[in-house]
């Protein structure tokens, strides 16, 4: 009877073991990855597998046409990649529902000029009578915004939209518009070197203008870019001076007071880059 | 005749080589497909040589509250200068102008995204108009033109059953928001009440069918 005991309890904890692994599999079942392959990707697996198809098909030919095939690819890639204005790292794909409203998540990665971004979004699609249906259902944006205060509420709202195409379309002009500001810098930094510094790099907000001959009297150039809720992307640049008060009292004529108001009216006549032109070279001259 | 031989010798080492080969290709062929598919659903121009490389297509994909909707194709010559030939995009966007203004021929990206501005905004609007038909059958479409850059509504005041005429000017055309809000009513002080000019308010600032819920739930209107 003992035996019989010790054989019964020995199968029941078999019988638990495997009712535990075929939980387990059943899980991992849910996480299969469903691989479509076609055309060369199929040659290739079918040779890996010792598959081959068709007769004399060599291993080496497959390798050529598949590499042949890969270099395309390449080739759209950076296609795509120049008239989007966006580089894309990486992207995965997971399927979440593989019925009627088939629904992916996807995560992508990349940068465009300076800025990074990564993203996860779902897209659900549904077959309609005549016409596929495809919805973004989610959508979440991870990027480094720094103090860019309007960027980061204006991400929010594209996030509670899910207006994935707009979030593309803004961050690519936003993106345009900081690249001319540091282009600009750049050029005036060397142009003008002993009168224009850039104390947080060419890609901050800030140009300073030092007169050579007053040590504390500084013009600072900010040069914002903003981005209205609806995606709108504008430059705005002021100019604020940092006078010392002693400076200020020698200011009789009050042309530093007016320097502001003065150097917006420059703006709209000239245009950004003769306006700030201007400015440096009467900074540089003045004495 | 001598690489055949080589084949033959290195057999078992050539298929270990050909297989690492073969899968090396197969993960950059995947990770390709994927990112390509990347660009096309992040709304990407999707641009295809044409015509031996004397020609490019390109496509403008259009999405409005997380719905994607039409996509526009535009075929553009490679010539001196660069020329659009084959379109369908709609005849009331100034194709012409755009291109002028954003200098096609030095900067197509430039052009492509101020086009693409253009056909969200418009494609925006039409589905806002959509929308006000689908949800809110008290509310009467009185005029709306192609472009929809203009709204004509009528609502009805619940009390009385008055009627309020509710003009929608969306004059910057790369804009979902209208830009003038008109309020005609018989009762000359109803446009004027603090809940009406609250009420234009909203229709700037939020897009139609959404502000039409916000009054019909206040009461406001039928």
């Amino acid at each position: 009877m003992n035996d019989n005991m010790k054989q019964v309890s020995v199968l029941e904890a078999q019988v638990q073991a495997l009712q535990a692994e075929i939980a387990a599999l059943q899980g991992q079942q849910d996480n299969n990855i469903n691989i479509e392959l076609r055309g060369r990707m199929q040659d290739a697996l079918l040779a890996l597998s010792g598959k081959q198809r068709g007769e004399g098909s060599r291993g080496l030919e497959i390798v050529a046409s598949l590499r042949a095939e890969v270099e395309e690819l390449e080739e759209d890639l950076n296609r795509q990649t120049q008239i989007n204005g966006i580089t894309l790292t990486s992207c995965t794909t997971k399927t979440l529902q593989n019925n009627e409203s088939g629904l992916q998540q996807y995560c992508v990665k990349g940068h465009c000029s300076q800025m990074f971004f990564q993203l996860e979004f779902q897209v659900s699609e549904v077959k309609k009578e005549q016409s596929c249906e495809r919805t973004i259902t989610d959508l979440n944006i991870v990027m480094d915004t720094g103090d860019l205060q309007d960027f980061s509420s204006w991400l929010s709202g594209v996030e509670e939209n899910r207006d994935l195409l707009l979030f593309f379309r803004t961050l690519r002009r936003f993106s345009d518009r900081c690249d001319d500001r540091c282009r600009t810098f750049q050029h005036f930094q060397e142009k003008y070197p002993t009168v224009v510094s850039l104390p947080g790099g060419c890609w901050s907000e800030i140009m300073t203008l030092h007169h050579p001959q007053l040590p504390g009297c500084v013009l600072l150039v900010h040069w914002s870019v903003q981005v209205s809720k609806e995606g709108e992307v504008t430059p705005k640049i002021d100019l604020l001076p940092k006078i010392p008060q002693t400076a200020l009292q020698l200011d009789s004529a009050r042309t530093l007071e007016g320097a502001p108001a003065a150097f917006q009216s420059l703006l709209r006549l000239l245009g950004t880059e003769a306006a700030l032109e201007s400015t440096i070279m009467s900074v540089s001259t003045s004495t | 005749m001598d690489k055949d031989c080589a084949h033959e010798e290195g057999g078992e080492m050539d298929d270990d080589s050909v297989n690492s080969q073969l899968l090396r290709l197969m993960a950059r062929h995947a990770k390709l497909t994927d990112l390509l598919h990347a660009h096309h659903l992040i709304g990407g121009y999707d641009i295809i040589k044409t015509r031996q490389g004397k020609g490019v297509c390109v496509s403008l994909a259009t999405s409005y509250d997380g719905v994607y909707l039409d996509t526009y194709n535009m075929e553009i010559d490679l010539t001196a200068p660069l020329r659009i030939s084959r379109h369908n995009i709609p005849t009331f966007i100034p194709l012409n102008s755009l291109a002028e203004q954003s200098n096609l021929q030095t900067n197509i990206r430039a052009f492509l995204d101020t086009l693409s501005q253009h056909l969200n905004a418009f494609v925006g609007r039409k589905q806002q108009l959509k929308l006000v038909k689908e949800l809110h059958e008290s509310v009467e479409v009185m005029e709306s033109n192609a472009l929809c850059s203009i709204l004509v509504l009528l609502l009805t005041v619940p009390e009385e059953k008055t009627a309020v005429l509710c003009k929608l000017h969306y004059t910057d055309h790369t804009r979902c928001l209208p830009t003038r809000v008109d309020i005609d009513c018989e009762d000359e002080q109803l446009p004027g009440s603090s809940q009406w000019k609250k009420n234009c308010t909203l229709f700037k600032e939020t897009p139609v069918h959404k502000a039409l819920s916000t009054i019909r739930q206040a009461g406001i209107i039928l």
